[in-house]
């Protein structure tokens, strides 16, 4: 428009700006301006206390890979963050479709599958804990001991104890999973279903060709949370095991808060949260990648 | 054509009903180890207490100071939820209906939030809070929750963007400014995006942790949450009080889940499925 003057189109997109303004102020405080704090912290010996500290280069990367305790947390987050979506996926499908069905009892189950999704994780833990404690307290050693049985170490095995993690992690976040499956399930075209009836098609390949395709959008919400929410994990283990025994269930997350806030490590710890912003960027490009084009498909 | 009741179902219904009973063990051993005694945790775990005994909850509730961590976290919960609300419907308000270079900027902008975790951010966000006064500080806490806008934001905008424009357009004729048109006419219709971010948002923040425990951990200002962490060295040893203290921190959000149940499944199609 030529006679509009410069002044007046800010006048029409002022109050537009302003209706934008505290969300981007408050991101850029809170997020954006700590990121490049992180990355500019990642490459020098920061620790909080001196005000300048010294540029020392890739060094702090160099040593996530060197220091034991911080490549074993990286390792263990990688080998939970593949467990527990795959795991999830698959129970939460299945659930989802028994809890579709026409089941009476079916709201009660919907509500009790998803109920641990309402308590804090770090309580979730903490019952937990009670259950698999290794003292002979805990409630499987207790009744191992009143059957006569020896009690097991539980817990405190360093072999058990991530296998444990992630079977309260799938206890925990299961029931959610399959809502958000069955949210999909109830607007999915139900002629798809009748054509198929009338084509004679067995239960199983209405699955395999109709339901399962059909939950795509599902899937990608679904897996993404999964994924995400598994590399960021910090209360439940932190709860249940503490990161224990040893360094057997430590968690990037645990580990990042250990050396940054713990031990005034901040240069060290940044490039460690660098290197986890790396991951779940990575993570993220190639699950919105894979899975849109699943959707794709569908469209 | 609905599906009938059939006999498969009957018995998948009491397989899964007998898996519901499994599942529920952990519940139902802490909330029946609540009204034992110590020893009777140990040797009977699974059988009902002997009696209604509640001193273990009076113990638990002196220890705790219960009811000032109860109020901690509703005021931050319900100023934290009012102001995502508020902030990430006006923003999204823009971005959905004034698309331009700018507004398409933004919305990239705000996208990298997604991906940013906490934990990337926390240690400078830490020294700038220091510097900003705002540690263990109530608005210092909501300050950083609201900072889950950006989420906020995104369902808003794909919202937004389905609705028809032609109310707005008449109160825009009609003289009606952006404020006002956004306020009376847009955000009234947002309700089901509202409900369910009050709903999701209301969840994570009262169970929210690890925001508490790095800037908030002050024992008078703590949330119920961390008010339990704060106690579970001096509790943990003894189970008798970890328990109610437990179920007592637990029972805010359980009423919360059994008046906002209906909504639950519903929300999660809006939340994650048009969004």
């Amino acid at each position: 428009m030529p006679n509009k003057t410069l002044a007046q189109s800010f006048r029409n997109e002022l109050p537009w700006l302003l209706l934008v303004a505290p969300a981007f102020l408050i991101y850029t405080v809170l997020t954006i301006i700590p990121l490049f704090h992180t990355f500019f912290y990642s490459f020098t010996n920061f620790n909080g206390l001196v005000p300048n500290p010294d540029f020392v280069g890739l060094d702090n990367y160099l040593r996530v890979f060197s220091t034991r305790a911080v490549s074993t947390s990286f390792s263990n987050s990688i080998v939970y963050a593949i467990a527990v979506p795959l795991i999830i996926t698959l129970l939460a499908i299945p659930l989802s479709l028994l809890l579709d069905s026409q089941m009476r009892t079916r709201n009660l189950q919907r509500a009790i599958f998803f109920f641990p999704s309402v308590i804090s994780a770090l309580f979730l833990g903490y019952i937990w804990n009670f259950v698999l404690s290794p003292s002979s307290q805990g409630l499987v050693n207790s009744l191992l001991l009143s059957f006569g049985q020896r009690k097991l170490l539980l817990l405190a095995d360093p072999k058990a104890a991530m296998v444990l993690l992630i079977l309260v992690t799938v206890w925990t976040s299961t029931g959610w999973h399959a809502c958000i499956y069955l949210a999909n399930l109830q607007v999915i075209d139900q002629a798809l279903f009748e054509a198929a009836d009338i084509d004679g098609a067995g239960a199983l390949q209405k699955f395999r060709y109709i339901t399962f395709p059909n939950l795509a959008p599902a899937m990608t919400i679904s897996v993404l949370f999964l994924l995400l929410n598994s590399l960021k994990v910090f209360d439940l283990p932190f709860s249940l095991t503490e990161g224990g025994p040893g360094y057997a269930t430590t968690m990037v997350t645990q580990s990042i808060i250990t050396e940054g806030v713990n031990s005034n490590r901040i240069g060290f710890a940044s490039a460690m949260s660098m290197m986890f912003l790396a991951l779940i960027a990575l993570v993220t490009f190639f699950q919105v990648g894979v899975m849109s084009k699943r959707e794709e498909k569908l469209a | 054509m609905r599906k009938r009741y059939t006999g498969t179902t009957l018995v998948t219904e009491f397989i899964m009903l007998a898996f519901c009973i499994v599942f529920m063990v952990p519940i139902y051993y802490l909330f029946v180890s609540t009204f034992k005694t110590r020893q009777e945790i140990i040797e009977a775990p699974l059988a009902l207490p002997g009696s209604l005994n509640l001193v273990n909850y009076m113990r638990a509730l002196e220890t705790m100071d219960f009811f000032r961590h109860f109020f901690n976290s509703l005021l931050i919960t319900s100023l934290s939820v009012l102001l995502i609300v508020v902030m990430g419907s006006m923003a999204a308000y823009t971005i959905a209906r004034r698309p331009n270079r700018l507004t398409r900027f933004l919305r990239s902008y705000f996208l990298i939030g997604f991906m940013v975790p906490l934990q990337t951010t926390m240690l400078p966000l830490f020294l700038i809070m220091k510097h900003l006064g705002l540690i263990n500080t109530y608005q210092g806490l909501i300050f950083l929750h609201s900072n889950g806008a950006v989420f906020a934001l995104f369902l808003y905008t794909g919202f937004i963007r389905a609705m028809p424009r032609d109310l707005e357009e008449a109160a825009f004729v009609d003289g009606a400014g952006v404020f006002r048109t956004f306020w009376r006419i847009v955000f009234p219709l947002l309700r089901p995006v509202t409900a369910t971010l009050v709903i999701f948002n209301t969840i994570w923040i009262w169970n929210d942790f690890l925001l508490s425990y790095l800037f908030l951990s002050s024992n008078d200002k703590s949330t119920l949450i961390m008010q339990v962490y704060n106690g579970v060295g001096l509790y943990f040893t003894d189970w008798s009080i970890m328990m109610p203290v437990l179920v007592l921190a637990v029972t805010p959000m359980i009423i919360f889940y059994l008046f906002m149940q209906r909504h639950i499944v519903a929300g999660l199609t809006t939340g994650s499925l048009r969004g």
